[in-house]
Parts: C-alpha cells; structure tokens; sequence
C-alpha cells in the first residue's frame, strides 16, 4: 500500500522545504520518495500492524503534518500512482481499497495528466526531456478534449492499439496512469549519510603515541565507508574529551578529498602534535565532511607528481619540523627594495596542471645563457671598508668565513631608496626586513659590487643612514 | 703527373681502406655516438656544454655533488639546474639550510616559483661563533631534505649548505650520506648537495668542482659594471661511468645584461 502526502500552496501557511514533507514520511516508513517538496509518495505496507486500517493510517499521517504546521491532502491505495493522483485532485483524505483504483479515478479530469506525468515515469530524464514531456502530454489533453474524451475513465476504457496509433508511444503512460497502475517502483529518498565514529576510553591516555592506535581504530571503518561511497575526505574533526569535562576540537580542511588512513591519521596527529589537548583524554570522535571522490585520469607520457597526500603530510610535516612560516613557494614582489620577495603557500594539487612549457611554440623561460647569481645575507654583516677617492680599497669584517681583503675590482655606486614615506615601523614579521635598519620600512643605501683578493665577488653597502658599511650577498 | 688530391678526399679515401682491413676501430668515426639524452635517467642542467660533459645532465635516483669555493658559480648553475627542471614540468625543491636564496635572481634564471619548494633554515647571525647553532640548523636541514625525498617525484632536491662552516659540515655522521643516498636511489629524483667542499665522498654518484677560469681574468668588470664570470667546470669523480677528469669552460653574465 501507498501513502501520498500533497501540501497545497496556501496563503495562509509559511512555504516549507522538502525537509519538512520528508521528516512527516519518515516518521512512518524509511522507504518515501520526495518528488518536490510539496509532494511525497510513501510505502505504508506493514504499518496495518501498527497503526491500523487503512483510515487511521491517512488520518495519522495528516495530524503529524498538521502538527508541523502543514495542512495537508492525503490519500492512500494500493499503487503509488492511484495515491498520487487522488492526493493531488481531491481534498482532504482519500483511501482507495485494493481493486478499486479504476473506479477512483474514473471522475478524474483529464488535465490532470500534464501534473502527474513527470513523477510516475523513469526519474533519471534530463529536465529537457521533462518539459517535452509535458509539452506532449498537454497536446494529448488538447486532442482528448477534441475527442470528447474529459476525464481518467474515459481515457482508460480507449482501446490501446488505436490510441497508441494515434496519440504514439507515449499514450501508454497516460492509459497506464489513467488507470492507476504503476510503470515504475518507488525509488526511496536517501538522507545524507554521516560519517562520523567516537569511542569512550575506559582509561585516559596522555601523549600522541597511544592516541595515534585510536585514532587508527576510528578513521578504519570510515574510510572504508566513504571508499564505498565514492567520497573523499574533505574536513576531518577531530573531538577530545578530556578528563577535566572540556572538549578539545580540531578542525582540519584537507587541500584534496582523501580518504587514506594513514595519510588522515598522519595529518591529525600532526596537527595535535602542533595544538596538544591540555589533559588527559578519556573520549575521542572523528566527524568527516564527504564530498565527491577525486576521478584522477594517470597517464604514461607525463611526469608523475607527488599526489595531494603525499605533499599535504609533506606540507605538515614541514611546518611542525621548520614552523609554518619557513617553508612555501616564493615570490617576486613589486617593490625596489634589494632582496624583497613573499612566501606563497606551496600548492598541493598538480593533477591536471600544464606540465612544463611547449618549446615549439611557447619557447623556454630559461635564459640562453648562464645568469650569474647572488646569495643574499638575510642578516647583512656589518664590515669595515677603507675608502680612498670615493672608492672602497678594503672590506673586512670580524664574522668568521668573511675575512675580507684588498679590493681588485669595484663597481657602483648605485644608490638606491625608499619607503621613507611610509611612516611608523613595519611588522618585525615581515621577510624582508632586516633587523639591522632603524626604520625597517625605509631604506637609503649606495650599493657596491666588489672583488676581493680573496677571489669572491660582494655585493656590500653604505648605509647612508646610518654611515655604516655592510655586506649584503655575495655573486655565485 | 699524380693529380692533386684534397685533404678531405685522402682522409675518406683512407678511412675506406682501414674499413676494408677490418681496422677500422681506430677511426673517431667508429666510436659510437653519445647517447640521446634520456629525461628519465639524466636531470640536463641547460647548459649545453655541461651537459654534454656529463652525458646529459646529472644522474636521477643518485646523489650529486656540486662544490667549489665562492663566486665559483655554485649558485648560478643550481639555479639553472632548477629553471630546466621546472621548464620540463617538474617540482623542484631547494633546502636553504642557511636561508641564502635570493628570490630575483631565481627569478631572472627563469625558474618557475610557482613549482619550487624552498625550506628556509633559520638564519644564524653569525654562523662562525654559535657552533651549536650551525648544528642544528645542519641538521634541521637534513631532516627536512629526507622529508622532501620520503614524499618522492620531485624532479630536483637540492641541498644548500654552500656557507655552512667545514667543520659544522664534518661533525655529520658520514651514515647521513649513506642515508639519503638510499633514500633516492632507484627514484627519478636527482639530489644535489651544494657546498664548498666534497661531502658525501662515496656516497656521490658524481661531484662537478667549479672555480674561476684564469685567475684574475676570471671575474669581468666592463665599464664599471660588474660583468659576469668566467669558470670552469671539473668532473672529479663519478661512480658507474668512464669519466675522466674533464674541464669545461662556462661563463655567466650579470643579470643586468641577461
């Protein structure tokens, strides 16, 4: 037996989702089908035990509505068609015994056909497919109107052949329909699956190592979960009970949806090793955001790279070795400052990316020749330079490794400025900031490129702030 | 009168009679011509004549040397070295262990930053004094280049500890070598330590000793701009293959004129 629950579009009643039509279905069968969410169709077969005929079952159905705060048409027979389509053409409830259909639907007009089409055929039709559907059915109804033919009876009692002949294939659904049988099962509505696992320790544990066994246990059974799912992890929580009744939750967004135990149990173990819980841990849950499984396309004739798990571990193993700020992709920034550069996160995902350039047609970013380069002293070392007609002769320093020596060689000066208009100080977190300025915003310097008797070529400076004589990088 | 026979004539006339004799082994003809260069077991720095002393480029899944004092073009070779590999489509990864990369100059040598990974040490202020600084920040290095080489297929692994002090480079366990050495073998992945002096010893499959071609005439100053460089690149040892010592010559220009 089927329910059929329709709530009509009323002024008076706030417009609800297809939620709301579901949580009533749900409260009385696990098998419904939404088809929008003013219509629902449910399989009521075995609630006769429960709740009774087939009267108090209607009945129950529409108190439950109305106690959500909906009014609406129920009706109830023994295909889902017939249910649907006295719930959408008469009001109230309607309970159709078994063999009665034909007769309950006879008065029904035939206009109905254009609204209940769409639900009583395959499901799996694109929306284009639907709307020509419904043009059909509705120039069907034209034709019936012409024909005389007004109501489900009518249309029912035609003799098949000749109304395939002149209406086509799909004059077989509307007879089907007409009569109340049904050309397809019910197809029932899954709700979201939750993916989370919890379990209750009966000693506390301290440390990330006898945690690590736990969390092993847990994210097991739901890897496998989400494997058949075709999903992939995309936010992994992480829930601590502690012993002092505080709950200690990470929340981790994984740069690519995976599903690896190890790599999932790496990651958050990283991640407590960076945020430890404050007590001892007598409870632990793991909740996962699914989403759609990555469709990875491996070929033969490009590089592999590392996959998004094997840079992601590599990315968090990086930041609790190195700290998070040392490590990424660096940047070429707009500014004349000497040595300024950003930090750019490292990119996980490379699938799919361009692999290298087209040297045919998009030619190499590779020099053709050797471009010399410098190394660059993130902290410059301050020096002694002797300076005779305007041109330094000698650089030494006290820092072990940069004796120094007698100037061979020297070029500049190239004098270089700015941001001295920027006021205040910048951020002591800024990479580009040597500590040894005053005003690390500003810099006014004459830049030097010297070799020494040493064989190495400096770049060293006057800072002509601060009179003071510093070397910056060396050429290699 | 014996007619006039040209050079190139007699020289093919008599190569055709050793063939004749069957003794032809003799000729430089019949020495086999080098090998294509495969991307899959050579990493080609871009530098024609380097790579062709190295038959290609340095070894994959073996670790490479690369030393030499300052100025000596250490730097401006990696980097050309990083630029090739991120031209072809690969990740590259550099460990600074003393946080020495200057990102401009990376830039102009063409790399892709986009594919690099640099691991900054933390910066010691005056690596000569703070011996244990020099340790750990040496070994934090390791430790993140045996990170970056557990995570595998990453085309260049470079390790940077060109400024390191000798003997904080000499405290190391000689089983680091050894380790990493493991760790790459096998894999496509061609590791590079950059330094002053040998490290690795045995453990390098190859060890390229750059310095300045024609002391004194090796650093070019034009027109009171600094000019470039002029070096020479040595193959001092490599394991598996039939080299002989062989210099190269190579020269680098400043940025400004590339």
């Amino acid at each position: 037996m089927y329910a059929c629950v329709y709530r009509p579009p009323a002024q008076d009643q706030p417009a609800g989702d297809a939620r709301t039509l579901a949580g009533v279905a749900e409260a009385f069968s696990p098998r419904f089908e939404v088809h929008r969410e003013d219509l629902v169709s449910i399989d009521v077969s075995g609630l006769k035990r429960l709740l009774g005929p087939s009267q108090t079952i209607v009945d129950e159905l529409r108190r439950d509505a109305k106690s959500r705060g909906m009014a609406v048409h129920v009706a109830v027979a023994a295909t889902r068609t017939t249910a649907m389509v006295l719930a959408l053409a008469r009001l109230g409830v309607t309970v159709v015994e078994r063999g009665g259909e034909a007769a309950a639907l006879a008065a029904v007009p035939i206009g109905m056909l254009e609204k209940i089409e769409e639900f009583c055929t395959h499901s799996s039709l694109s929306s284009q497919k639907k709307e020509e559907q419904k043009i059909s059915a509705g120039s069907a109804c034209s034709a019936c109107n012409r024909w005389g033919v007004k109501t489900f009876g009518e249309l029912a009692s035609l003799p098949a052949a000749d109304l395939l002949a002149r209406l086509g294939p799909p004059a077989r659904v509307w007879q089907a329909i007409a009569r109340g049988e049904d050309l397809r099962p019910l197809i029932p509505t899954l709700a979201d699956e939750r993916f989370e696992s919890s379990m209750e320790l009966e000693w506390p544990i301290e440390g990330l190592e006898p945690l690590s066994f736990v969390v092993t246990r847990l994210l097991e059974p739901l890897s496998t979960r989400l494997e058949r799912r075709d999903r992939g992890a995309a936010v992994l929580h992480v829930m601590l009970g502690l012993v002092t009744k505080d709950m200690h939750a990470r929340r981790l967004e994984l740069p690519a949806p995976m599903r690896d135990v190890r790599t999932l149990r790496t990651l958050a173990l990283l991640d407590l090793e960076a945020h430890p819980p404050a007590a001892a841990i007598d409870r632990v849950a793991i909740v996962i955001d699914p989403t759609p499984g990555r469709v990875l396309q491996h070929t033969l004739f490009t590089r592999a790279h590392p996959t998004p798990e094997q840079l992601s571990t590599l990315v968090a193993r990086l930041g609790a070795l190195m700290g998070q700020d040392r490590f990424g992709a660096p940047a070429v920034v707009e500014s004349y400052r000497p040595g300024a550069f950003a930090m750019a996160p490292f990119a996980t995902e490379w699938a799919g990316k361009a692999g290298g350039k087209n040297l045919e047609t998009e030619g190499s970013s590779v020099p053709p020749s050797v471009v010399s380069a410098l190394r660059r002293c993130r902290h410059p070392v301050p020096a002694r330079v002797s300076v005779v007609d305007n041109r330094p002769v000698r650089v030494t320093t006290d820092r072990r490794g940069f004796a120094g020596g007698t100037v061979v060689h020297c070029a500049g000066p190239w004098r270089t400025s700015g941001e001295w208009w920027v006021s205040g100080t910048a951020s002591v977190s800024h990479p580009t900031n040597p500590p040894y300025q005053t005003h690390p915003t500003s810099w006014n310097r004459d830049e030097w490129d010297v070799s020494l008797n040493d064989g190495a070529v400096y770049r060293i400076f006057l800072d002509r702030e601060r009179d003071a004589w510093f070397v910056d990088a060396l050429v290699d | 009168m014996i007619p006039a026979i040209a050079p190139n004539a007699r020289v093919a006339e008599l190569e055709s009679l050793l063939r004749a004799r069957k003794l032809d082994r003799t000729l430089t003809t019949a020495i086999p011509a080098a090998p294509v260069r495969d991307d899959a077991l050579v990493a080609a720095t871009g530098i024609g004549a380097l790579d062709a002393r190295l038959t290609g480029g340095f070894p994959r899944g073996q670790l490479s040397e690369l030393v030499g004092p300052r100025s000596s073009g250490r730097t401006s070779v990696t980097l050309q070295l990083l630029a090739a590999a991120t031209a072809r489509g690969e990740l590259v990864a550099l460990v600074d262990a003393l946080d020495m990369l200057d990102v401009e100059s990376a830039a102009a040598a063409g790399i892709d930053l986009e594919r690099l990974l640099w691991v900054r040490g933390h910066v010691v202020s005056n690596p000569g004094l703070c011996r244990d600084m020099n340790q750990r920040a040496l070994e934090q290095a390791i430790r993140a280049l045996a990170l970056v080489l557990q995570a595998g297929n990453f085309g260049i692994v470079v390790l940077d500890v060109a400024e390191a002090p000798a003997d904080a480079i000499r405290r190391l366990p000689f089983t680091t070598w050894l380790r990493l050495q493991r760790m790459v073998e096998g894999s496509q992945t061609t590791c590079l330590l950059v330094g002053a002096e040998s490290m690795a010893r045995s453990s390098a499959g190859l060890t390229v000793k750059l310095g300045i071609r024609d002391w004194g005439l090796g650093i070019r100053f034009e027109n009171r701009l600094f000019d470039g460089l002029n070096l020479e690149a040595r193959v001092i040892r490599a394991r598996a293959r039939s080299h002989e010592e062989a210099n190269v010559a190579l020269s680098t220009i400043a940025s400004h004129c590339a």
